[in-house]
């Protein structure tokens, strides 16, 4: 019969943080080990940012001021990537970790839930940020894009895009019943809400589906993205309103994964 | 003698069903404890309150001296426990090593990773992917990732099911191994010479009551039951023919009952003997693990196969 009595656990804040950073660590290789994700993620807005640089040649946009239209789709992409890091790859790689029970054993270990949330929300800025300087080099060195007239709000955008639509993506998570259906349910919605927040072409402005797009958040995260570069021509860096529109929603979203979010799988 | 698991009084309800209703048993320190039942009998839900997953509705629990219902001392127990669930919950693109680091670096005194994967026998595989190991060798790193953080009592929740048979062996020996180094074992099986094999004491659940609880060899008495004699009715012999009475005859197949067996055999035997009659398809058997348990849960059925969900996010 064993009685042995093992040391009492030393813990303190700073083991934590290094736990943290443990996490994120995994989590990064995680990502970038499931090379759908990646792909997903920072492959798409690069191969389609390339794509329409190519094929925009050296259309104007009238009415964003005559800038070039490839200076559109450079923060247009800059937030395709924080939410197809942020809402659709962290939504599917929540319902399929709870449906295999690995939520479940994490739980039921000693890592508290403020671990887990912070490191997936650190790898996923890191996720982010890598994929927002490779769009922002390559719409420089490959279409004369100028560089954000503002670095800090392009990352203040981005921070609070990821914050946003992360609980987005932790809420409809919450709502999917299962692996199957996680892709294409996530996949459908992520599609129709960029292209009726004009990701793919500016939308005129006071038209019908501008004004819809404007309860949406979508819209308003590419509209803080533009600001930071300074598009329409002249537009101030900071876009305050459109700002705190992505975060009421990441706060609603947030009221929706406190009442559903399941750390466990559904029986069958 | 310390325990490891104290549980008294316990109850649990979804909506109207009693998954739990009062429920006690106890688990001492090193001890190898088999919860066995039908689905929905309450063995999931007793465990996840025993990890303090879920929360009971009453009664009161004890693990490893701390109440797993205590938020505040949740962490510190969950240093010591280790779990495999009933579902293999493994990441395919990590390797074997990895997974392990990855959950070694979650307790304060962990395992050396090296050490697990020798006792889980994936030595070879220990740099593959996981993806590319068998459905028997992801069940052991399942299990390795349960004593990575050298846990003091284990929980497995159905640790062989799905498995075939030379995995299901492999993975009992490696149960035997870790009872024998002094890890407690709380497990639950479908599988009757499962629990025979590895566990010392068993409580059968039925309904979300404890229907029985006892050493294993001795469950429901039946090392003391009566033998059944079974052999085929030799033709032109009528059953009243036959030296001893018979308890019941089903077509040809003649049942004896008897709690002294020799004695019934020698005057089967020597009958047959001297009047040369062929028996045949003879056999004694005593009572099994499973006709008790058979006997203790007739009438089961899986009630409660989808258990509402109250596993939701709660925030700490």
């Amino acid at each position: 019969m064993s009685t042995d009595v093992r040391p009492a656990p030393q813990r303190s804040r700073f083991s934590d943080l290094r736990l943290v950073a443990h996490q994120v660590k995994y989590e990064q290789l995680a990502f970038w080990l499931n090379r759908v994700g990646a792909v997903f993620t920072v492959g798409f807005s690069v191969v389609f940012l390339v794509m329409l640089g190519a094929s925009a040649g050296s259309q104007k946009v009238q009415s964003l001021g005559d800038i070039s239209l490839v200076s559109y789709y450079v923060p247009g992409f800059i937030a395709y990537g924080v939410m197809a890091a942020g809402f659709t790859t962290l939504s599917v790689t929540l319902v399929v970790r709870r449906e295999t029970g690995l939520l479940k054993r994490l739980r039921l270990s000693p890592v508290p839930t403020w671990v887990l949330i912070s490191s997936i929300l650190i790898s996923t800025a890191i996720i982010t940020l890598v994929q927002a300087l490779l769009l922002v080099v390559i719409g420089r060195y490959g279409y004369h894009v100028a560089f954000p007239s503002s670095w800090l709000a392009l990352l203040v955008a981005v921070i609070v895009g990821i914050l946003g639509f992360a609980a987005m993506g932790v809420a409809i998570s919450a709502v999917v019943p299962n692996q199957e259906s996680a892709g294409p349910v996530t996949s459908i919605v992520f599609f129709v809400l960029l292209f009726l927040a004009g990701l793919w072409f500016p939308l005129p402005p006071n038209s019908g589906l501008a004004k819809f797009s404007n309860y949406l958040p979508v819209r308003h995260l590419i509209i803080a993205m533009d600001h930071a570069f300074g598009v329409p021509r002249g537009a101030t860096p900071w876009a305050w309103h459109d700002l705190l529109v992505v975060a009421l929603w990441g706060a609603g979203a947030t009221l929706v994964s406190l009442r559903r979010f399941r750390w466990a799988p559904r029986r069958v | 003698m310390t325990l490891a698991l104290r549980v008294e009084h316990l109850r649990k309800s979804y909506g109207a069903v009693a998954a739990l209703d009062d429920v006690s048993f106890e688990v001492e320190r090193g001890e190898v404890f088999a919860l066995l039942g039908p689905n929905g009998a309450g063995k999931t839900t007793s465990i996840e309150i025993l990890e303090g997953f879920i929360a009971r509705d009453a009664g009161s629990v004890e693990v490893l001296g701390i109440d797993p219902g205590d938020r505040q001392h949740l962490r510190g127990l969950r240093d010591r426990i280790g779990v495999v669930l009933q579902e293999l919950a493994v990441e395919s693109f990590f390797t074997v090593r990895q997974v392990l680091e990855r959950n070694a670096g979650f307790y304060p005194h962990p395992r050396d990773v090296e050490e697990v994967i020798d006792m889980v026998g994936l030595s070879e595989k220990s740099d593959a992917k996981v993806k590319r190991l068998s459905g028997g060798q992801q069940r052991r790193l399942d299990i390795g990732l349960g004593i990575v953080g050298n846990p003091e009592l284990l929980f497995l929740d159905e640790p062989t099911t799905g498995l075939d048979p030379a995995a299901r062996r492999t993975t009992w020996d490696l149960i035997r191994h870790l009872a024998a180094e002094g890890t407690t074992v709380l497990m639950s099986s479908h599988y009757m010479n499962e629990i025979e094999a590895l566990a010392q004491r068993v409580a059968v659940l039925s309904h979300g009551r404890v229907a029985a609880l006892g050493a294993t060899a001795t469950l429901g008495g039946r090392d003391r039951s009566e033998a059944t004699i079974r052999f085929t009715l030799p033709s032109g012999v009528a059953a009243s023919d036959l030296p001893i009475t018979p308890w019941r005859v089903e077509g040809d197949t003649v049942e004896v009952r008897s709690d002294d067996e020799l004695r019934a055999l020698h005057a089967l035997t020597s009958w047959a003997l001297e009047g040369h009659i062929a028996v045949t398809g003879l056999s004694v058997a005593r009572e099994t693990l499973e006709d008790i348990y058979l006997a203790l849960t007739r009438g089961d059925r899986a009630e409660i196969d989808e258990e509402p969900d109250d596993t939701k996010a709660r925030t700490p």
